[in-house]
């Protein structure tokens, strides 16, 4: 396999991934705070929940059509780009897959167009199950499609057939291997972070123009109390995770904290400039032992370099790996630093978020509601970096210990097909974001010039809602 | 030959397909339709929304059957797929056109957005249609897999006779399907239009599948000629009994039956080219012995006992939130204000 064909695969498939997960976090966090907002409307009757509802359901459906469209690209490249990585485990990786596709991503697709085109088709109780249909359906997807991807990381429930494949010999092992309750967790619970920042910053938006707005002041307030929780539970997933990495992945963690020998009292490097050549960080700054002690609560343990972790997958798996054959640690380094800050940030500014909330000083405070939409769209960028770090990290590995990612390319596809491909890709791509932005805007502003969120006509809805607000 | 987990694989494949070309196929029909059956932007909005509400749903038999595909017979996803790399690409741009389209169109009202919308799902319609036939057709005739199953062919060599005739086969069948899925949901003009098609498209798919079949002993001789003798070769006749009835139930203006004997026309079809295909799945066109079959693709036994007992589990529950969206939204079309 040439070195080419190899980098226009990945970067096919690292392009299409990207792109294709800006959309999934959104539809899963959306999808259960919509659940939230209408399940409130259900039982107060309320009519600015329904307007709520209404509203973010309309972005949700932008957000929802363009993850769906550029999700089937995915569902097929496997064995477009990856005919190798196919016939090989495809006997184990297939299920899943197949399982998303009948078990939720049916109940997801075929709800979501009942929860967007059915309000005057169903009852009042009837509606809100499909909107807690459908959102039910986006994170069973994410469970599905995580196994598949947890399986690469820790594959389990196998063993190798006469002619070398892996064939699968225990189903619930496969579905549960180390890795899947973390990643899944973590996975879910950074989309509903993203889902409650995202409706908080829209919030934000709107109430800096009008404090008044009686369906976003409820909005905000709702969307602050779930972000607060979530965010603070993801720090504690992300250490768990983290700590499933030190025990599955050794040559990972070394990437992730760019520690190139193994010693005791590790440091957790904070910044450093990592170099493959050299194997050393420059100019660094860590806390010694941090590392130690977040591995293994012990701050005198040993943890595992770079070139002992080589060592030690070569043994373990029997292979001839060398260090040229693994990804730049800068890379999986500062996408793991900058996560890792990004989520800290995000429980310390929800914190405030909430204290404000509580004493009632939040919407006065013009410059926590900028701070607030200018943040919604950060932890899609979280998200995106972790994802960096999982599946950079896992290099050179396409399954962690079982093939390589050289060895998983189409052989028979050429490397003018894959870049013409990718270019199309591209441009679909960048056309598809900006449509995708355009259109948001759009509703957004529509809004702001009286949109009437349920019959959607230009209405002199604002003044009359300021005006109810005012009298109460 | 018993019946074994391997043949149950193949028939449920068949299956797949089949829901895929029955439900998703009418939304290619309709897509395709809409550039010329509707005349106006609000008889437009009207079409489309006769499958609005349920597209989202239809569209994940293809993901579906793609998955089981994996699952079931990974060789078979492995080499089609790389195999057909271009053409592939091309399907799924038209995919990812068509889905947005739908969405986007009726978020802006200016009369270029629409336009453009508007054109995007009518080729994509056209397009997914025609590739469907050129797909299948070069499977039946042999793709030059080698004794590894890799197939290097150039996005090219899929333009053949046989191929592009297959293709007009799988046009004018959606097409056909579409338009009578319109009669049965549409009324008044849109439904009187929908009709003519209905009768136009059946005429052509009765004369396309009839030299379809007649040029197949040059091309693939296995589609009149397969393992189950006589009563393979009476297979294609559905195909063609479906045609003329669409044609003689257009005529006499029945609401319902054009679609009924439009889905008996695509049974035809899948079985037809399963009987043709069986027990191969991928035929080589090097060396028979080559060919994927339903045994040499297969996973393993375990894997396809546990993904027998999910299809038997979860399809059921597949089709029961397809007939509950069917049902809310009504045999007629409606529109109201959340309509696309």
């Amino acid at each position: 396999m040439n070195g080419l064909a190899l980098f226009l695969a990945r970067f096919q498939f690292g392009i299409t991934a990207f792109f294709h997960f800006f959309f999934p976090p959104l539809t899963i966090g959306l999808g259960t705070l919509l659940v939230i907002m209408e399940g409130i409307y259900v039982f107060s009757k309320k009519e600015e929940y329904l307007r709520m509802t209404r509203f973010f359901m309309r972005l949700f459906a932008i957000n929802f059509v363009v993850g769906v469209a550029a999700g089937i690209v995915l569902e097929f490249e496997f064995g477009t780009n990856w005919s190798q990585y196919s016939a090989y485990v495809g006997k184990i990786f297939g299920s899943p897959l197949a399982i998303e596709g009948l078990f939720a991503f049916f109940m997801e697709s075929v709800f979501v167009g009942v929860m967007l085109l059915g309000w005057k088709r169903l009852s009042t109780g009837a509606h809100w199950v499909s909107t807690i249909l459908n959102a039910l359906g986006s994170p069973l997807s994410a469970v599905w499609i995580l196994v598949a991807n947890s399986w690469m990381q820790t594959p389990a429930g196998y063993s190798i057939g006469k002619d070398g494949i892996p064939i699968m010999t225990h189903f619930w092992r496969v579905v549960f291997n180390p890795y899947f309750l973390y990643e899944f967790l973590h996975v879910v619970i950074g989309s509903w972070e993203y889902g409650a920042f995202f409706m908080a910053g829209v919030a934000a938006w709107f109430l800096i123009k009008n404090n008044k707005d009686i369906v976003m002041r409820k909005a905000l307030t709702i969307a602050v109390i779930a972000a607060v929780m979530v965010a603070v539970g993801q720090i504690v997933l992300g250490d768990l995770s983290a700590r499933g990495v030190v025990r599955y992945q050794p040559t990972k963690l070394a990437m992730m904290e760019a520690l190139w020998h193994s010693q005791k009292y590790a440091p957790e490097t904070l910044v450093a400039f990592p170099n493959n050549k050299t194997q050393s960080n420059g100019p660094s700054v860590g806390i010694p032992g941090a590392l130690s002690m977040l591995s293994y609560m012990n701050p005198s343990a040993r943890v595992m370099g770079f070139d002992s972790s080589i060592k030690y997958v070569n043994q373990k798996y029997d292979l001839k790996l060398t260090p040229s054959m693994f990804p730049p640690v800068w890379i999986v380094f500062w996408s793991f630093h900058i996560m890792m800050y990004l989520g800290f940030y995000f429980a310390v500014l929800m914190i405030i978020a909430l204290i404000f909330l509580f004493n009632g000083k939040l919407l006065e405070s013009r410059k926590l509601l900028n701070v607030l939409w200018y943040s919604a769209f950060l932890p899609l960028l979280a998200l995106e970096l972790g994802w960096f770090t999982t599946e950079i990290g896992r290099q050179p590995f396409a399954v962690y210990g079982l093939l390589t990612t050289a060895n998983s390319v189409s052989p028979n596809v050429s490397d003018l097909e894959v870049v013409l491909s990718t270019l199309m890709f591209i441009l679909i791509y960048i056309a598809l974001a900006w449509l995708a932005i355009f259109l948001f805007m759009k509703e957004m502003r529509e809004r702001v010039s009286g949109k009437d969120e349920i019959s959607g006509v230009i209405t002199a809805r604002n003044e009359a809602v300021t005006g109810k607000e005012v009298q109460s | 030959m018993s019946l074994d987990l391997n043949i149950l694989w193949f028939i449920l494949v068949g299956v797949l397909i089949l829901g895929w070309s029955v439900m998703d196929g009418f939304d290619y029909g309709v897509g395709g339709l809409l550039g010329f059956i509707a005349k106006n932007d609000s008889e437009r909005r009207y079409v489309i929304n006769s499958i609005g509400p349920v597209w989202e749903g239809n569209q994940v038999w293809l993901v579906l059957g793609g998955g089981a595909v994996f699952a079931a017979f990974p060789l078979v996803y492995a080499s089609v797929f790389s195999g057909f790399y271009l053409a592939f690409m091309l399907v799924l741009w038209l995919i990812i056109f068509r889905a947005i389209s739908f969405e986007f169109r009726s978020r802006v009202s200016s009369t270029s957005w629409r336009g453009f919308w508007d054109a995007s799902i009518t080729v994509t319609g056209l397009g997914l249609s025609l590739l469907f036939g050129v797909a299948l057709a070069n499977i039946i005739m042999g793709i030059p897999l080698n004794a590894q199953h890799v197939d290097y062919q150039s996005l090219f060599s899929l333009l053949n006779i046989f191929a592009i005739v297959g293709g007009l086969v799988s046009l004018s069948m959606f097409m056909m399907h579409g338009s009578a899925y319109l009669v049965m949901r549409a009324e008044g003009e849109i439904q009187e239009r929908a009709r003519s098609f209905a009768l136009a498209f059946g005429y052509a798919f009765v004369v396309f599948t009839v030299v379809f079949l007649l040029i197949s002993p040059v091309f693939a001789p296995r589609l009149l000629g397969n393992s189950f003798g006589i009563a393979g070769d009476i297979v294609p006749v559905i195909m063609l009994i479906g045609g003329a009835g669409v044609i003689l139930t257009a005529k006499s203006r029945s609401e319902f039956l054009p679609f009924i004997f439009s889905v008996i026309g695509i049974i035809g079809a899948v079985i037809s080219i399963a009987a043709s295909l069986f027990p191969d799945l991928v035929p080589s066109s090097i060396n028979q012995g080559y060919s994927l079959n339903i045994y040499n693709a297969a996973s393993n036994p375990h894997t396809l006992f546990v993904m027998l007992i999910a299809v038997l589990f979860g399809l059921p529950l597949v089709l029961i939130y397809l007939f509950y969206a069917y049902i809310k939204f009504g045999l007629k079309v409606k529109m109201d204000d959340s309509s696309y």
